[in-house]
């Protein structure tokens, strides 16, 4: 995975780890949470959760850290203080009343051992653990790119075109042929964004 | 109809300029009371002896050192705990058709040092069965649970979940367990109970948790205060009060009772304590050790008897309370006065630990909505019969 270094080692070590659960769920989104405060999945990273009727899988689009009382809000601390880390160690409370939720278009699921790039007839269910995908089921589920109209089209508060370069991005390390695969993927882009020449043209260039 | 605040305009104006006028004169009275302060700490023993001879109509401090004493914090440890507590609580609503109440207690456990964490809990209790919602003496005589009562037996919750939680803690670090308010049940002694209810309140209740803390601090490093904010108490005003009579034996009935005409210790009247020590100590710095007179200390507390010091932080002075056990160690008092700064200076201004023991604690209006709500929603889906009064109801859909 060529992640920023630091973030790199982490993400390895979290692959196919248990890092959060669903809180929030809609067929086309939901929102996990993260067990340990920062700890969140990087954008684009490929995620899934189990229930009963089969895996969901799901595109990290956005990560936010917040009070988890409404109302409350987060105050600077660091000012006499060395390190972001003596900031926590000073104030231990913090990483209680604080969370780390991450949001995740939702862009296909398995029933049986069909693996299927459009959305589940049922949402994910609450408090289904979240895990980051091995690197061998990032492969096979992008081995097709048909999700990706999932995500353009994506109503979300986020640019949707920094989602789907940083899904392929990620989804590319999980590849043999890293190239190959940015490239079918960019001509199914091409397919897309056919009357955009401009976004398609800057959506390429964030995927080289 | 909400408040009409064109109204308050103009008399909040009179306010502040009455106000600004009365500051000068408060001025002078604290000048005096310190200046008293510095006098009296010249001769502690006399003072000592005045005030065993006193028979005063105000509560006086006694001073466990010199009264004019300021002295710097010790070093904080370098690992330690913080316990606080904190509660709050639903009345019984005779408007409702169910007759219960609620405790909801918050604990906090803070741990600085090497290994940080931090433990943020909530305990919510209800209470509905006969024997909890009453006291009940041995003749049958019972006293409803609610009101004034009801925060008494909060209070008294607090320090039961507090020694709890120290019970629990299986680390050998200093800790000091932090209350809210006073230690002294002040509300006990303002109205007169039967004797049953302040032995099962007090002796039975918060002294017997209180007890357990002590017991605990035999075999670990452990101090209990509680923290109050903005005290509005007098009781070293009041110790001054005596040090400036001309009256031996102070005898406030004998000779000032009926008095009309202005007396000596009038001089010090609207002076508080936090005026006082706002001028005598320097920021951080703790006062002497006093012990309370309070009447319902003396009677009950023991061994707990309730000492007190003060400590100026930036913004203000506040008191801390301690019972006895502490009071006699000088490295717990240390201890605490090092640790309540610490918590102050980490909660911006207030104990942290206690802030977010509040927090835990607090009931919202929202809240105390959606427990009726649930329990009347409960109470039908069980098919128990419900009625509640028609002011509530009324209350609930506003008309015009």
């Amino acid at each position: 995975m060529k992640q920023i270094k630091g973030q790199k080692s982490k993400i390895e070590n979290a692959l196919g780890k248990k890092i959060g659960e669903v809180i929030e769920s809609r067929s086309a989104e939901f929102i996990g949470q993260c067990y340990k405060l920062d700890e969140a999945p990087p954008l684009g990273c490929l995620i899934k959760t189990q229930d009963k009727s089969g895996v969901t899988y799901g595109v990290v689009f956005d990560v936010e850290t917040h009070s988890l009382e409404p109302g409350r809000r987060v105050v600077a601390r660091g000012e006499n203080l060395e390190s972001e880390e003596e900031v926590f160690a000073a104030n231990p409370q913090l990483s209680r009343l604080l969370a780390t939720d991450f949001k995740v278009l939702v862009v296909g699921y398995t029933e049986g051992k069909d693996c299927h790039h459009y959305l589940p007839p049922r949402s994910a269910s609450i408090h289904s653990f979240v895990y980051i995908c091995q690197l061998e089921e990032v492969r096979i589920f992008t081995g097709s790119t048909d999700f990706l109209s999932l995500i353009i089209n994506a109503r979300i508060d986020v640019p949707v075109d920094e989602v789907v370069a940083a899904c392929l991005r990620y989804a590319s390390e999980a590849h043999v042929d890293r190239d190959a695969f940015l490239v079918g993927a960019g001509k199914e882009l091409a397919r897309m964004l056919s009357g955009d020449a401009n976004r398609l043209n800057s959506l390429l260039k964030r995927i080289k | 109809m909400s408040l009409d605040l064109s109204k308050l305009v103009g008399q909040i104006i009179d306010l502040a300029a009455s106000l600004k006028s009365k500051s000068g004169e408060k001025q002078a009275k604290i000048e005096f009371a310190l200046k008293s302060l510095r006098s009296s700490a010249v001769d502690l023993d006399a003072l000592k002896k005045k005030i065993e001879s006193s028979k005063t109509t105000w509560l006086i401090a006694s001073p466990r050192e010199s009264v004019d004493l300021h002295l710097t914090p010790p070093t904080c440890p370098d690992d330690f705990i913080v316990l606080a507590s904190d509660g709050s609580h639903i009345d019984v609503d005779r408007h409702q058709s169910a007759h219960c109440f609620l405790i909801n207690i918050g604990i906090v456990q803070l741990q600085y040092g090497r290994n940080p964490d931090a433990q943020l809990l909530n305990f919510p209790y209800l209470y509905y069965k006969d024997e909890d919602v009453s006291i009940n003496s041995a003749d049958g005589r019972k006293i409803p649970i609610e009101g004034q009562l009801l925060g008494i037996k909060r209070s008294i919750e607090e320090c039961h979940l507090l020694a709890e939680r120290a019970q629990v803690l299986d680390s050998g670090l200093p800790v000091v367990s932090l209350l809210d308010g006073s230690l002294i049940l002040w509300r006990l002694a303002e109205q007169v109970y039967p004797d049953f209810v302040i032995r099962e309140l007090l002796v039975d209740g918060f002294l017997k948790y209180m007890n357990q803390l002590k017991e605990l601090s035999r075999s670990r490093p452990l101090a209990l205060a509680s923290y109050i904010s903005y005290p509005r108490s007098t009781d070293v005003v009041n110790l001054l009060r005596l040090a400036v009579c001309p009256h031996l034996p102070v005898d406030c009935d004998r000779h000032c009772a009926g008095k009309f005409v202005s007396k000596e210790c009038d001089v010090l009247n609207g002076v508080l304590d936090r005026d006082l020590f706002w001028y005598l100590l320097a920021p951080e710095e703790r006062s002497a050790v006093y012990s309370s007179s309070s009447s319902v200390v003396s009677k009950y507390y023991g061994d707990s008897e309730v000492n007190f010091f003060y400590v100026r932080l930036d913004g203000e002075v506040a008191r801390v309370e301690i019972p006895l056990w502490v009071a006699e160690s000088e490295k717990l008092v240390g201890l605490v006065h090092s640790t309540i700064l610490d918590q102050c200076r980490r909660g911006l201004g207030y104990p942290v630990s206690l802030s977010e023991a509040h927090e835990q604690a607090v009931i919202n209006t929202s809240g105390r909505q959606q427990f009726w709500a649930l329990v009347e929603q409960i109470l039908v889906d069980d098919g128990v019969s419900i009625s509640g009064s028609a002011k509530s109801e009324s209350k609930r859909t506003r008309w015009i």
